[in-house]
């Protein structure tokens, strides 16, 4: 998977990977907005440029095996990737589809990756990943989390 | 109150900055899982057969690639495992995966059932299989086949060292050694 820098168009492969105990020192909330430390026990992930340590985006997930589903609890990319005059373009979709290639490895057809963002931008996770919303949650799930997977799974 | 075009896509340029989606309570978890999974049983009922293939193909594409990617090892018998679900999810009956590759359906059954391994003739005919099958549905690395089968051979072999190596390093001599390019 890639991310795009938006200056250039160039492409650059990257790496999603667990979040060590030593990375929560740099996670502060200055760049990265949220409390990351609350997160310490939880399933988290950092995604940085291939053979780089800086960190772009992270995401917090709970397995709900019960349900077939992973909720993203947290999701965040770093200041410099924020609105229009973002570095780089890709890292949120990026974030989802690593969730979502959880799920259909764990639990195949049944899986669904859920989120639950503030009414305002929920529209935004509706059109750009085709998610559904049920009540105030929004999910993804078959066929769409196919889709979504294949948009995004390539190396080129 | 509606909102201007303006501030519409500013909340769009921003929405992708972060979601923070944690649930504030048992209760509030529970009563949004229950409306979700009403909804999801709905659409999975309209799943049809071949999304429901295509959903399992990637499944076990995304389960090799977890296993290749893991560092602690692992025995078992992997690729005969990954074999099975790869031809019960695509056929009724593997005889007809056997027909398909034109090889005898004995032949597939012992290496199915780990009695014989496979030859270089079998891989290369699952590759050209599984690079068809997987055309429409995923990206799909046509030496995952191999990759797994010889991981898991080297993982078994690693792991029943304390068994085998006895015996082998008996017949094992280094008859110049480093030291003898020593100065003297």
């Amino acid at each position: 998977m890639n991310i795009v820098e938006t200056s250039t168009g160039k492409k650059f492969p990257i790496e999603v990977l667990p979040v060590e105990s030593t990375d929560y020192k740099s996670l502060v909330r200055n760049r990265y907005y949220f409390d990351w430390n609350c997160e310490r026990y939880q399933e988290v992930y950092k995604l940085c440029k291939a053979g780089s340590d800086d960190i772009l985006g992270l995401i917090s997930l709970e397995r709900i095996p019960e349900e077939w589903r992973i909720h993203i609890r947290l999701l965040t990319v770093s200041k410099e990737n924020k609105g229009k005059e973002k570095k780089y373009d890709g890292i949120t979709g990026i974030l989802i589809v690593f969730a979502a290639k959880i799920a259909v490895r764990e639990f195949g057809e049944l899986a669904c990756v859920s989120l639950k963002p503030k009414s305002q931008i929920a529209q935004h996770y509706i059109d750009k990943y085709n998610m559904n919303i049920t009540g105030m949650t929004l999910s993804i799930e078959m066929p769409e989390i196919l889709d979504l997977i294949k948009q995004y799974d390539h190396d080129q | 109150m509606t909102m201007t075009s303006k501030q519409n896509k500013s909340i769009h340029a921003d929405a992708e900055y972060g979601v923070d989606s944690r649930y504030h309570s048992t209760r509030e978890r529970e009563s949004e899982a229950v409306a979700l999974m009403e909804a999801r049983i709905k659409k999975m009922k309209g799943l049809s057969g071949e999304e429901i293939v295509r959903a399992r193909l990637l499944q076990l594409r995304l389960k090799m690639e977890e296993f290749l990617a893991k560092s602690a090892y692992d025995k078992g018998n992997y690729f005969s495992e990954c074999l099975k679900i790869y031809i019960d999810t695509i056929y009724s009956k593997r005889t007809s995966f056997a027909n398909d590759i034109e090889i005898t359906p004995i032949l597939l059954s012992q290496i199915i059932n780990n009695h014989r391994a496979p030859n270089e003739e079998f891989f290369k005919k699952l590759m050209i299989h599984s690079e068809k099958m997987y055309r429409n549905v995923c990206e799909f690395q046509q030496q995952i086949w191999y990759q797994v089968y010889y991981q898991e051979k080297l993982n078994n072999t690693l792991l029943t060292q304390d068994i085998w190596r006895p015996q082998i390093e008996e017949h094992v001599r280094i008859s110049e050694p480093l030291e003898k390019y020593n100065k003297a």
